[in-house]
């Protein structure tokens, strides 16, 4: 198994205690000021140059979000967050949306060479990268640089900043808005619905296989800002494509919130592919700092044969509130949702997923790998759900912990609805330790107790592993083994 | 007693046709062979020959002493007489073997307008039958096929069809699993019930069952119809030659 | 739920209340009792009941599926009937009165009016926790039940039934028990109402195991197609005690059961079984929390859910296992037959671990019958309405083998079991 050895090479070479994203970029900033009201969310709206209809919609939901309350349900503690501490809009300056790369500014193209993303659009097909995927690459509140731009249009596929394709493709993007995550669907889906300031925005049309994979890599710098991005995939009739999405922030001392929305729409026999790769800033070992994920993703099956498959390997963020979810409106929808999730020092992780079959013959799948070390908290929290009209609805659920360390917890919370007798689920759960005769193996092979945790974990999450795209499956693996350093002795 | 007229079926939730018209006639007292390669649709005609659902019949017909059997669900085609012996037969935690044997064989008595058994008269049956077929009594205390070997499997199917005493028995693959000394059990269980007014399918892959099992006529099963039919030296020559040669010899 | 403000009540709660209002001066009770009965009541008016807002009420919306309450009638009166397994001890308390008639030897019983009256009862009279509606209900309208205290070392030929009846009306009742060391019991904790006219029940069942206790406990609950039953049992196993829980749901139309344990020794080891029979337009929750406190416990969890008509079934289970609860061994799983297209099930299976060195695992299903077993049953020649009642049946009757050394009692249940398929498949 070349890929472990590789996650064996990786931990060898890596400081405890280190997160390497960690580095901050002095650039020059326009900032909004710090706290939220209606003028706030005219000055974000004016800045980008925004529809008036797009403006009304976000002072819609704001007032639909100062009636709301933080939900409270989901295992994690933080103190209260102050919504007027934070600057809602934070862009390098200069920067009012994307150009092309030559007009980029060097700075912020040396940020995504540090942190290993390719922009360059020459370079990747000189065949200096291994394989060709366009970026949005999103730095604080805006896309800064989107690549291969024109090639994916001759495809017919459009892949911008969210921005940008409300001033280019305003139709499509009043269509789909908004239409599987509502304004009000939850306290932090309204909030980014109000201040959202950028993300992406695809399209892929009937009967189109995208050409290549499309990634947006979102980059939190600046201190005490929020990063809220939205980001809609449309997949026509027919139509594939295969997204992935990366973070980091650097390392600082206070929490930083991200709210984001990712809203995707799968028609007649489309098929999404959305893989994520997760590793904010965690905190340090004291549990200070670290970003608050608290996102909002869904899926919506509309068509007939649609399939929407969610890919998550979540190793960062102090608290992470996530349930990439799907809802199965089709006849013959398919959802998927296969997660890692790790843990370690002082993280909290509530994460799972939702599969809401409502046409007839769906099915769904859910394979949830936990791994908690350190004092971390990591929940599983997941809803299987038949409506009276999901005919022969399928799910299959198996949801494994693993506990390294006797400080911190592990917990499943399923709740499984039925509601039609010709439904059909499983759900499985185990939570154990990592096996001492494996373990003991590894040791007596000459294996150090580290790298043979490394080497266990990533045979306990293999079957997520395998779902990434090759290139994103190297680096999940590196980031575990990373995540789960100094969780021994 | 079995005729089948230019029978087409497919897979009811796919539509996908496994029997594409396909002719066999099996007479009273006779034993019938049939094989053919894996895929050629062997299972799936001892399934629609019993009635299960999940398959759809699209043209032709299945004539049972006579009568078309199509509209007949499973357990009243049982009650008339026709047993499948499984390929796998399935497990029924909860339902103690005994319960099961007196259960099917009362309401096929009752089908046909016959009294119940008395327990007394079934449990002598029973034992009878289980000893001629080396059954443990405790076995039949256990839940239905719950913890069976392969072995205890197949030997309790042949246990059933000896007490329900049907008129077309269907072996599906009753030899896969099998060792040699319960192959030889099997085989002098089915021999035991041949009569002149009792008919035999036995479908199979090898030839190996039919030498304990001689059977009067074999048919060759492929892609859905019978595109061979002759006596047992066909058995052997397909052992011999495997199915490459009739299969083009058909094509 | 921290809601300070007074809501405004619906019709049940101002019936809850009125019952209390109603008998100030006539509920048993000393002073300490008293109050706390006043605080409980108070908290009924002020939170109300629990609403699926509040996460262990999530699917039986207390406040919304509680329409209404029959008032309590005190010359109600309820026939004694014979025990489920012919010739088992029976302590009765029928619409709330004990009746102490026939108390085998090795056994202390008196009733539970007693203990109210001389404030003993005080202490376990507190709720569990914020969303402990039932302790709230029962805490504030208690009456009787019996304080039952069984031998150390003491043994019992026979299943004692502990019967509780009512024809209609209220009945809140209560039973601490406590089982000495190496004692050992079958005991039928039964719950029936003896005609159709509504009653709304409470009942408090809290069971404390001694070192090396072995109790069997089975919990039959058959109350009428009107009843709303709220029951619960508290349970604590001591060291190596080892609990064979089990719940029967044939009745009711409005039921929570609920089952709160603690593994409090090292060795202790709870079997919890339970078989909810859903007909017509019932609503039936069985919640189960457990928590393994200390390290080397074990328990395992079987739930088998039968759904017919319109019926509704609930099953929230959570195992916990305490930081340094090492050892514990858990497995808990819950299987649904859903046999109509208007009939539902929620299953919520938690596992909430802070041990590493731990095996725990829950499985769910939800499914119609298996069809190739079905098939395998025509195929016999067993008609299709047969191999589907001998399928349910088969499904449940399973796991009442377990008890098979005790087969008077394994007949019972399945007799209790055959009755009610009969009448409702």
């Amino acid at each position: 198994m070349p890929a472990v050895q590789e996650t064996i090479d990786q931990v060898r070479q890596i400081d405890v205690d280190q997160y390497k994203y960690g580095f901050e970029t002095k650039i020059e900033m326009d900032k909004a000021p710090k706290g939220l009201s209606e003028d706030i969310i005219r000055l974000i709206s004016s800045k980008k140059n925004e529809p008036e209809w797009m403006l009304e919609w976000r002072l819609e939901a704001y007032r639909r979000w100062l009636t709301m309350d933080e939900p409270s349900w989901a295992r994690v503690k933080y103190p209260k967050i102050d919504f007027n501490e934070i600057h809602y809009y934070a862009a390098p300056k200069g920067t009012t949306g994307p150009k092309s790369l030559e007009e980029v500014d060097p700075e912020l193209l040396k940020v995504y060479e540090k942190l290993g993303i390719p922009l360059k659009e020459q370079e990747i097909l000189a065949g200096v990268e291994k394989s060709k995927i366009a970026v949005d690459a999103v730095f604080d509140s805006v896309s800064v640089v989107t690549t291969f731009k024109e090639e994916l249009k001759k495809a017919g596929v459009i892949f911008m900043s969210i921005s940008e394709a409300m001033r280019e493709h305003p139709d499509l993007v009043r269509k789909y808005l908004g239409t599987v995550v509502p304004q009000s669907d939850n306290f932090y889906a309204t909030l980014n619905s109000a201040v959202f300031t950028d993300g992406s925005f695809v399209y892929v049309p009937k009967g189109v296989r995208c050409p290549m994979e499309l990634s947006t890599y979102f980059r939190i710098n600046e201190r005490n800002t929020g990063q809220f991005e939205r980001t809609l995939i449309i997949a026509d009739e027919g139509a594939y494509v295969s997204y992935l999405e990366g973070c980091t922030a650097p390392q600082r001392d206070e929490n930083q919130l991200h709210a984001a929305v990712v809203e995707l729409i799968a028609l007649d026999d489309a098929e999404i592919k959305y893989s994520t790769v997760q590793n904010w800033y965690p905190g340090d070992k004291h549990g200070k700092g670290g970003i608050y994920n608290f996102v909002t993703k869904r899926g919506d099956c509309r068509g007939k044969n649609s399939k929407i498959s969610w890919t998550q390997v979540e190793t960062g963020s102090a608290i992470t509130w996530k349930y990439p979810s799907c809802i199965l409106r089709g006849d013959g929808s398919r959802g998927e949702f296969y997660s890692i999730a790790v843990s370690n020092g002082h993280q909290q992780v509530d994460s799972g997923t939702k599969m809401i079959h409502l046409g007839k013959n769906t099915s769904s799948r859910i394979i949830s790998k936990g791994i908690a070390a350190g004092v971390s908290d990591n929940t599983y929290r997941g809803q299987v759900s038949a409506h009276r009209k999901a005919e022969n609805a399928r799910n299959f659920t198996q949801c494994d912990s693993l506990l390294i360390g006797d400080k911190c917890g592990a917990h499943t919370v399923p709740y499984i609805e039925a509601k039609n007798s010709t439904a059909q689920f499983e759900h499985e759960a185990t939570t154990s330790k990592i096996s001492e005769d494996q373990l003991f193996y590894c040791l007596q092979r000459g294996i150090p107790e580290e790298q043979a945790i490394a080497l266990i974990v990533n045979g306990f999450v293999k079957e997520v592993i395998q779902e990434l795209p090759m290139e994103f499956a190297v680096e999940a693996q590196k980031l575990i083994g990373i995540s789960l350093e100094g969780s021994v002795g | 007693m079995l005729e089948i007229k230019n029978l087409h079926a497919r897979i009811a939730e796919d539509g996908t046709e496994i029997i594409r018209g396909l002719d066999l006639t099996v007479k009273a007292g006779e034993v019938a062979a049939i094989m053919g390669p894996n895929g050629s649709g062997k299972s799936t005609l001892s399934y629609i020959l019993s009635g299960r659902e999940d398959y759809e019949v699209t043209e032709g017909d299945i004539l049972y002493n006579g009568e078309s059997i199509l509209e007949l669900d499973a357990s009243e085609r049982a009650a008339k007489g026709i047993f499948l012996a499984f390929q796998y037969p399935v497990e029924i935690p909860g339902v103690a073997t005994m319960q099961f044997l007196k259960v099917a064989l009362n309401e096929q008595r009752k089908y046909r307008g016959e009294d119940e058994l008395t327990t007394p008269e079934f449990m002598r049956r029973v034992k009878e039958a289980a000893a001629e077929l080396k059954i443990a009594p405790e076995m039949l205390r256990r839940p239905l096929n719950v913890g069976f070997s392969g072995g205890e499997k197949k030997r309790a199917e042949i246990l059933q069809m000896a007490l329900l005493e049907p008129k077309l028995c269907i072996l599906d693959e009753t030899d896969s699993g099998l060792d040699i000394d319960a192959l030889k059990v099997v085989a002098d269980g089915v021999n035991a019930l041949r009569s002149p007014d009792r008919a035999v399918v036995v479908i199979t892959h090898y030839q190996r069952l039919l030498n304990y099992i001689v059977p009067d006529s074999v048919h060759v099963l492929y892609k859905g119809q019978v595109i061979k039919s002759g006596d047992k030296s066909l058995a052997h020559e397909l052992e011999a030659n495997g199915y490459a040669d009739i299969i083009e010899a058909a094509a | 739920m921290n809601m300070q403000q007074a809501i405004k009540m619906t019709a049940a709660e101002t019936a809850l209340v009125d019952a209390y209002t109603a008998q100030i001066g006539d509920l048993p009770g000393d002073g300490a009792v008293l109050s706390l009965r006043d605080m409980l009541v108070d908290e009924l008016k002020t939170a109300g009941l629990p609403t699926r807002r509040v996460e262990s009420w999530h699917y039986t919306d207390l406040r919304t599926l509680l329409r209404a309450v029959p008032s309590a009638d005190p010359s109600a009166f309820a026939d004694r009937v014979d025990p489920i397994v012919p010739g088992s001890s029976v302590l009765s308390v029928r619409n709330g009165q004990a009746d102490l008639k026939s108390v085998p030897e090795g056994i202390a019983a008196r009733s539970y009016t007693e203990s109210l009256i001389d404030g003993s009862a005080v202490a376990g009279l507190a709720v569990l926790g914020a969303d402990d509606a039932i302790g709230r209900i029962n805490g504030g309208l208690v009456r009787g039940g019996l304080e039952i205290t069984i031998a150390e070392g003491a043994e019992f030929q026979a299943p004692i039934e502990i019967q509780v009846a009512q024809s209609h009306g209220q009945a809140h009742t209560r039973f601490p028990i406590s089982f000495g060391a190496g004692s050992k019991a079958t005991v039928i904790e039964r719950h029936l109402s003896t005609n159709a006219e509504a009653s709304f029940v409470s009942s408090v069942s809290d069971v404390t195991l001694a070192e090396g206790a072995d109790v069997i406990w089975i919990i039959v609950q058959q109350q009428g197609p009107a009843d709303t039953h709220l029951g619960q049992i508290r349970f604590d196993l001591g060291k190596s005690a080892k609990l064979h829980l089990f719940v029967i749901n044939a009745g009711g139309k409005l039921v929570r059961q609920e089952l709160h344990g603690r593994a409090s020794g090292e060795g202790a080891d709870l079997t919890l079984r339970g078989i909810n029979l859903l007909g017509g337009e019932s609503h039936t929750d069985v919640t189960f929390t457990l928590t393994h406190a200390v390290p080397h416990t074990t328990s395992s969890e079987i739930i088998r859910n039968v759904i017919f008509d319109r019926a509704r079934g609930v099953f929230q289970g959570k195992i916990l296992v305490a930081k340094d609860a090492q050892k514990t061994d858990a497995k808990m799983a819950c299987n649904t037959l859903l046999l109509s297209d208007e009939a539902d099930m929620s299953a919520k299976p938690e596992l909430e671990i802070f041990a590493d060195d731990v095996q725990c695992g829950h499985g769910a299903t939800v499914a119609d019958i298996d069809h190739t077993q079905l098939f395998y049953m025509l195929a016999r020649g067993i008609p299709e309405k047969k191999a589907r009642a001998m399928l349910v049946n088969a499904f449940v009757a399973e796991i009442v083998e377990e008890l098979e050394d005790d087969e008077a009692l394994v007949e019972a249940l399945e007799g209790v079991i055959s009755a009610w398929l009969e009448k409702h498949a």
